[in-house]
């Protein structure tokens, strides 16, 4: 035998140096590019004839080999000769699975022989799998002659023809995947009846399958065979690839091969060995001490979601075809997923890039319908482009550096040349951006994404994209360094800069694409996109802290994005809808699937309490921190959007009315299959956990960010306390939130109970911690919780006939634990947290509770307001924290009082600005920013009692974090000077507020729906509030105050009247209504006493507070504001007494016909607050003396009060001696009015001229024919062409 | 005299109260005689308003089936409540300043606008329609009124307030005092468009003509009163009497508090107080025809407030 190899060695060798010797071997190796540029061309052009395709591109592939022989040197020959060896056997195996197709079929005409692969599904797969071993793909190690070839092309500086060679690749791709596809997946067009082969062509295609597998498997005999025929010793100058695969790889790998064996025998050992087998890899993962941060982390996140794949596929695939090979590839791109984290060089690295992309192509395609074998192509064909043009910047570095050892690479990158350098880390980048979906790179993504199972397109979507993100961060920012991507430069632009604009641009496209998908599925696909965007725009600031935030991010969303593709599987198995607007109401039959996606939903829009919200603030504290404002301002713009179509489904799911639709038979939709179940629970409790205590999340991410730091000698992160203080009253809240939803699976009177009584064990709660507030949080955290405990009373009377009781209550009690926990906020970070859980989906989900058409529209839009507004707020907050280096209030204060203006003005305007906004201030589009009437009415009151009140709060809070007094001098002494005394920013903010108190009093006139008034009457009620804290004196502070406390009494008290009213009579307008006063005598009572003291009738309470904001209006020298203020009074005077007259007095309408008087729980809850406002009447102390503790906190001059003294102010009066004296006065008058008794009582109809047959309807004056003349001015004014809200008028 | 003692016997006896009720009673029986005197007729005895009062307490009291029954009754005692307390919270010159606890000139202003909201309650409790029609045009009034006197009020706080160091001053008492050392505003020039002003305020705050809109009898046979009988109306007749007597002393003290003391104090004042019943309230309502609700609410816009206006914007820029 070993003469004959040394004949052929002699031979082939003759035949090198022939062709050398009489050729300029630069011209073979040019004449080989073009032979195989036009050859593969040529190939991609005959498509229709596979035949034909077949011998082209294997003339085609003779280029490769004259190219490894024309550029020479060891790798090239080495190269050629292996070329040559991979070919035989794998072109053989080719061509003979082919020819055995044809024979059978009878034709070689490519539409018959389309959908081979149901025909004839072991020919076709060892056809395929030639196809895929040509191109240099397969389960095995790819083939990498043509690597070497490459390589040889590159390392001898003939850039030009390597760059051809991958060229050819990509348009040989092109032509391999539609035959593969159309041959081998495709459902064949007709019937065509099978021909007999001759047995012996099957035993050689085998051999040679078998070879060519060896051949992949262990290639080492052959390179030392061509090295031999290369004349090189000992593997000198052939780079060395790869290295042993680690256990990560070989354990899923063999693994899926194993599992492939088994499902042949049983499905459901199959099924049990996969969990088995991901629990194992990710327990591996776990244990592997050898990993680096950045892979440590990634590879848990992979082989995480692997495991909650593989046990969610066990529902969702059981009915399903090709089970096996699900599980097989499934495992097979997880081993590949792996060896990109335990990979130390660039061999390893790309073998499994390739075999990430090709494992998961068959994920892609699973379902085998035109549509996915569509998006499977472009899939494939992009990432395995976006591959070759990495594979050609691999190559260059190693031309550069001599070495794919990571280390080397990392040693030596300082030596390369900036050109060279930008070139490979741009091919580089090139590679990663396709995998990770950035824009341009991205089209494949949201084709691909929708059509693979869902449970494929979860992890799709959450771990796929990231090991682009790996890619960046690993060999980026890790091997070659910050310092070099920014050394990496030409003409200013960097690769960083290049990350962070297209991850900008990837963000708004991936945003706004989704919010015009109308498909669930496409729509989270290009939410993908966005929250890739999102990463990379982040990953591209380039700082420690940025990458830890970013890579918070990628756990993030691994998890969130899972849950959602998940959930919406589950719909699609039950319902077979893949369409939004087909899901309505589906949160009815499959609560725990909708409720964890809602709960997905929530926290991928980045809200807390869930761990979408950490790392999304991190995120944006990372923008802040770097100075990149305009990058945290457009993630903030493209959550706003985000929004919008995430509260969409919800909406869909929950809030619209169940129809039973499906496209799956006629069995009535149920909840998933439990595992499924098991799996989205392991999710959202992951979610839940992140958002609770993010330290384990952060305790993975850090020490990437610390080594990439140190890897470029920056300074590492300095992580921000992420953990939320839950005071014990808001978490008790919150789990009682969550109890109340769990009983009333049970017992919904019980649920009712259980949540009045929550907010009052909080009162509890919040006096046995008293000492974590400041007086002015306490009072306000007593308010919240004391206000809550009677509107919740009145709730469980007012909901009585409500199908879904509990879940308001739920969200009723959340949005009480954010107040709560915002109120004990030791920091920024809390503060904004809370905040968000506070004004965010809770109140949203409150407010379209009732689930009509409109509450949808108008609580979206307050929903978005919020949204928006809380985005200053969050800008703001972050920046602030970032100039001054702590979240801490201490801290924050101290640090704020050594910055300069110039630098603390933008962060302290931007936090004003949300606060103001919270508070409906500055009437732009009123009818986005007032919260609408569509809510039940017990939360309206408590939103326009409580909740807006954290605006004013919150002014005054951080009034004195921002340094107080001392800080708006400085401000004022800078920008805009003094106005009246009073610094500019702060006369800003007076001038909004008084703007709003009369525009919103003069509405509030006009308006004719039951809610409606009173809600524009409680934007005009909080103007006062600011007002009056705006002018930052003693006595205004004390007056804001004290009608902050006032209106809450009052204005609840007149929504709970309402919500009565409602619900005694289930009108919503002022003219529906009369009489009532004759049937609900005590409600009544309590709506005149509120309604005439909120427009401050003397010596009521209401009147007090407002008392004190006109004398500290005229004493501060905004005498033209409190002229307003007391015009506007007039103004919510004219409205309550409307409100009154329509509603109580008169003729009763129809639907006033049958009201009773309200439920006891509705007296009861009412008649608290008219008592404590009666109370504060008699005594103003009980609310002035404490405001004067609050003010020597708050550092201004505290006013003077006692319980019963007088009020504050140049000449304060007496509420308690006027109180009693006209009291007494009453009381000696109305034995007057007891005199005509003696003379009787005549009772009879009211006097009409003698007409007698008028229909009570038409002897009343409706609500909406009341101030004819104001009305007009009024509409004229502020409602030109009646817009917005004037049409409910 | 303790405080509390002064207090309670300010609201009880003098300058509120039983004294009030007098004098405003008595303020009525003139403007009847004067009126028919200047019609050629005799007219009723000074007496006829306390007589009237004596017989409405022994009438049967008249409730419609369809009113709410307490506000209904109730709505009057109230009325009187605050402007016999609002009495008591107008000093006069010389003779009386009321204690700081009782109240300024805003707790007077927010009284003062108590009447109006009975009358307005007291109509569309009723359940008459005509009772509704008077409390729309009550409202409508009250909000037509209700700028110009507020910046009377802010004219004459600031006016006196920066004169004296503050920005501005609400207390009555110190008003007095001001002008009694320099001069009563009335012969002030920079106040006479708010003289002005409050010179068309306290028509439409009293009711009478060109301003009784809200109870004209012609059109809505007294609107808010109408369904009234007994000692309920005659508590509406009280409470007109007694709001004469308040807003013709507020008048006094914002704009014309005579500098004398003792006896020859409370001589002028009374004399004040006839002489502008006569000539701002019985003459007044003789020689005018009733405006439109329309008519009244824009002029309010227009003359009233323009003037109120020009004396604060002099007084403030100066």
């Amino acid at each position: 035998m070993f003469p004959l190899e040394i004949h052929l060695d002699h031979f082939i060798g003759e035949m090198a140096v022939f062709a050398m010797t009489t050729l300029d071997p630069m011209s073979l190796a040019w004449m080989g590019a073009v032979f195989l540029l036009f050859g593969e061309i040529a190939a991609l052009l005959s498509i229709a004839h596979p035949v034909r395709v077949l011998i082209v591109s294997t003339v085609a592939e003779l280029g490769y080999v004259l190219i490894g022989l024309g550029v020479g040197g060891a790798a090239g020959e080495t190269g050629a000769f292996m070329h040559i060896g991979f070919q035989l056997a794998m072109r053989g195996l080719v061509v003979f699975a082919g020819w055995m197709l044809i024979l059978r079929v009878g034709s070689t005409r490519l539409e018959d022989l389309a959908g081979s692969g149901r025909r004839m599904p072991v020919t076709a797969t060892l056809f395929g799998f030639g196809m895929f071993s040509v191109m240099g793909l397969s389960p095995f190690k790819g083939t990498y002659s043509k690597f070497l070839i490459l390589y040889a092309a590159i390392e001898q500086g003939h850039w030009a023809i390597a760059a051809v060679g991958t060229v050819a690749s990509i348009v040989a791709a092109v032509y391999y995947m539609v035959l593969i596809q159309r041959i081998c997946f495709e459902a064949p067009a007709r019937r065509i009846a099978l021909r007999p082969v001759p047995k012996g062509l099957m035993a050689i295609t085998s051999v040679l399958a078998v070879a060519a597998a060896a051949m992949s498997l262990f290639p080492a005999p052959l390179q030392t065979l061509a090295e031999t025929l290369a004349g090189v010793v000992g593997g000198a100058g052939v780079p060395h690839f790869e290295s042993p695969w680690s256990p990560l790889v070989l354990v899923p790998y063999i693994g899926g091969f194993a599992l492939y064996a088994l499902g042949r025998f049983s499905p459901r050992a199959r099924d049990a060995g996969a969990v088995v087998l991901a629990l194992s890899t990710f327990a591996l993962v776990f244990a592997s001490p050898d990993l680096d941060p950045t892979s440590r982390l990634f590879a848990l996140v992979f082989a995480g979601i692997i495991c909650v794949m593989v046990i969610y596929s066990i529902g969702y695939m059981a009915k399903v075809e090709w089970g096996n090979r699900y599980y097989f590839f499934t495992f097979l791109m997880t081993g590949s997923m792996l060896g990109l984290t335990t990979a130390r060089e660039f061999g390893d690295f790309y073998v499994f890039w390739e075999l990430m992309t090709w494992t998961s192509y068959f994920l892609v395609i699973h379902e085998q319908t035109r549509k996915a074998l569509n998006a499977g192509l472009i899939y494939f064909l992009m990432c395995a482009s976006g591959a070759y043009v990495m594979h050609f910047g691999i190559l260059m570095a190693h031309a550069e550096v001599g070495s794919f050892a990571f280390s080397a690479i990392a040693q030596n990158v300082d030596a390369i040349a900036p050109g060279i350098g930008l070139a490979i880390m741009a091919c580089l980048f090139v590679g990663f951006a396709v995998k990770a979906g950035l824009v341009p790179f991205h089209a494949w993504l949201p084709i691909a994404h929708p059509q693979a199972p869902s449970s494929a397109s979860g992890p799709l979507s959450s771990i796929l994209t990231k090991a682009g993100m790996l890619g960046i961060v690993k060999i980026l920012f890790g091997v070659f360094g910050l310092g070099a991507l920014t050394r990496f430069a030409v003409a200013g632009v960097d690769l960083r800069t290049v990350l962070l604009g297209l991850g900008c641009v990837t963000l708004l496209y991936g945003e706004i694409q989704a919010l015009r998908q109308r498909e669930l599925k496409r729509m989270l696909a290009y939410s993908t996109l966005a929250q890739v965007g999102e990463i990379a725009a982040i990953l591209g600031l380039g700082t420690a802290l940025a990458t830890d935030a970013a890579l918070l991010h990628v756990t993030n969303h691994a998890l969130m994005k899972t849950l959602l593709f998940y959930a919406a599987g589950a719909f699609i198995l039950r319902t077979g809808l893949r369409y939004i607007d087909d899901l309505a109401g589906l949160g009815r039959v499959m609560p725990f699937t909708a409720g964890v996606y809602a709960l997905a939903s929530v926290a991928i829009m980045g809200l807390p309490p869930f761990s979408g919200f950490i790392s999304k603030f991190l995120m944006i504290y990372a923008a802040a921190m770097a100075g990149s404002y305009l990058v945290a301002g457009i993630l903030l713009a493209g959550s706003v959007i985000g929004v919008v179509y995430y509260t969409r489904v919800i909406s869909t799911l929950f809030f619209k009315p169940y129809t039973g639709q499906t496209s799956v038979g006629q069995a009535a939709v149920r909840e998933a299959p439990a595992s499924m179940l098991v799996a989205m629970g392991v999710l959202a409790a992951l979610i839940v956990v992140g958002g609770i205590a993010p330290q384990f999340q952060l305790a993975l991410v850090a020490p990437v960010g610390d080594a990439i730091a140190a890897r470029s000698g920056l300074a590492p992160a300095v992580l921000p306390d992420l953990i939320m203080a839950w005071p014990a009253s808001a978490a008790l809240t919150m789990i009682g939130a969550i109890a109340v939803l769990f009983v009333g699976r049970f017992s919904v009177p019980w649920s009712g109970r259980l949540a009045v009584a929550v907010p009052v064990a909080a009162i509890v709660a919040v006096l046995a911690q008293s000492g974590r507030y400041d007086l002015l949080s306490l009072s306000f955290a007593l308010l919240i919780a004391g206000v809550g405990a009677l509107n919740m009373l009145h709730a469980t009377s007012y909901l009585a006939h409500n199908h879904a009781q509990p879940r308001f209550y739920a969200v009723f009690l959340v949005m009480i634990a954010g107040l709560l926990g915002m109120t004990a906020a030791p920091d920024l970070f809390n503060f904004f947290a809370f905040w968000e859980l506070m004004s965010a989906w809770a109140l949203w989900a409150a407010i379209i509770h009732e689930e009509t058409d409109e509450a949808r529209r108008e609580g979206f839009k307050y929903f978005l307001f919020n949204t928006v507004g809380a985005s200053f707020l969050f800008l703001g907050v972050t920046m602030l924290a970032a100039k001054a280096g702590t979240f801490e209030f201490a801290g924050l204060k101290a640090a704020l009082a050594s910055l300069p203006v110039a630098v603390i003005l933008p962060p302290i305007a931007l936090v004003l600005l949300g606060l103001v906004m919270k508070a409906a201030m500055l009437p732009a589009r009123i009818d986005y920013q007032m919260h609408p009437a569509a809510a039940p009415t017990p939360v309206s009151g408590y939103i326009s009692a409580v909740l807006l009140k954290s605006g004013p709060w919150a002014i005054l809070k951080l009034f004195v974090v921002f340094g107080g007094a001392g800080l708006f001098v400085r401000l004022g002494g800078q920008i805009g000077g003094e106005i009246g005394g009073q610094p500019a920013i702060l006369t800003v903010i007076s001038v909004i507020a008084g703007i709003t108190m009369v525009y919103a009093g003069a509405m509030a006139v006009v308006q004719n729906s039951i809610k409606l008034v009173l809600i524009y009457s409680t934007v005009c009620q909080l103007g006062y509030v600011l007002l009056a804290l705006s002018f930052g004196t003693s006595l205004g502070v004390a007056a804001g105050l004290m009608h902050f406390v006032n209106h809450m009494l009052l204005k609840d008290t007149l929504f709970l009247v309402a919500g009565a009213v409602m619900v005694r009579t289930h009108a919503t307008l002022l003219d529906e209504l009369g009489g009532l006063g004759k049937r609900m005598p005590i409600t009544f009572g309590i709506f005149l006493f509120a309604g005439l003291s909120l427009s401050g009738l003397p010596p009521l309470n209401g009147f007090a507070s407002k008392w004190m904001i006109f004398e500290a209006a005229f004493s501060s020298g905004h005498w033209l504001l409190g002229a307003a203020a007391m015009i506007s009074s007039m103004f919510t005077l004219a409205a309550v007494l409307k409100f009154a007259h329509a509603a109580f007095m008169g003729q009763p309408t129809a639907k006033a016909l049958d009201a009773s008087e309200a439920p006891a729980p509705m007296l009861v809850a009412m008649g608290v607050l008219v008592v404590a406002s009666l109370a504060v009447g008699l005594m103003p102390g009980l609310l002035l003396v404490p405001i004067a503790a609050i003010e020597a906190q708050l550092g201004l001059t505290p006013i003077a009060a006692t319980l019963t003294g007088p009020l504050p102010g140049l000449d304060g009066w007496s509420p308690t001696i006027l109180t009693l004296l006209m009291l007494v006065l009453g009381l000696l008058l109305v034995p007057w009015l007891r005199l005509g008794r003696s003379a009787g009582v005549v009772r009879g109809p009211a006097h009409l001229c003698g007409v007698a047959d008028l229909s009570a309807d038409r002897e009343r004056l409706p609500a909406a024919e009341l101030f004819e003349s104001p009305n007009g001015v009024i509409k004229t004014l502020l409602l030109p062409g009646n817009p917005g809200p004037g049409k409910r008028i | 005299m303790s405080t509390q003692v002064a207090v309670v016997l300010s609201v009880l006896l003098f300058p509120g109260g039983l004294f009030a009720l007098t004098l405003g009673l008595a303020l009525k029986g003139m403007d009847r005689r004067v009126a028919a005197r200047l019609q050629g007729r005799v007219g009723p005895p000074l007496t006829q308003p306390f007589i009237d009062l004596v017989k409405l307490a022994f009438k049967r009291t008249m409730v419609p089936t369809t009113a709410c029954e307490p506000v209904f009754l109730g709505a009057p005692l109230v009325g009187v409540v605050s402007m016999l307390t609002a009495a008591a919270l107008v000093p006069i010159s010389g003779l009386y300043t009321p204690e700081p606890v009782l109240g300024n000139l805003l707790v007077v202003l927010y009284l003062l606008v108590v009447p109006g909201v009975v009358l307005m309650v007291a109509g569309s409790s009723s359940s008459s329609p005509y009772g509704a029609i008077g409390f729309s045009r009550e409202m409508v009034l009250m909000l037509a009124y209700e700028g110009p006197i507020v910046l009377v009020a802010a004219a004459v706080a600031l006016r006196v307030g920066m004169a004296e160091g503050h920005i501005a001053t609400f207390s009555l008492a110190e008003i007095v005092a001001y002008q009694r050392t320099h001069g009563m505003f009335l012969l002030d020039p920079v106040m006479w468009p708010a003289v002005g002003a409050f010179c068309l305020f306290f028509p439409a705050n009293l009711g009478i003509v060109p301003f009784d809109i809200p109870e004209a009898e012609t059109e809505v046979l007294e609107g808010p009163v109408l369904e009234y009988s007994g000692p309920a109306l005659g508590l509406f007749k009280v409470m007109s009497a007694l709001k004469a007597v308040v807003v013709l002393g507020l008048g006094i003290a914002l704009f014309a508090p005579l500098d004398l003391t003792g006896a020859p104090a409370f001589l002028g004042w009374l004399a004040e107080i006839v002489v502008l019943m006569v000539l701002g309230v019985t003459a007044v309502r003789l020689s005018a025809g009733r405006m439109r609700i329309d008519q009244a609410f824009s002029f309010f816009f227009k003359w009233p407030l323009l003037l109120s206006a020009a004396s604060v914007a002099a007084i403030a820029l100066a």
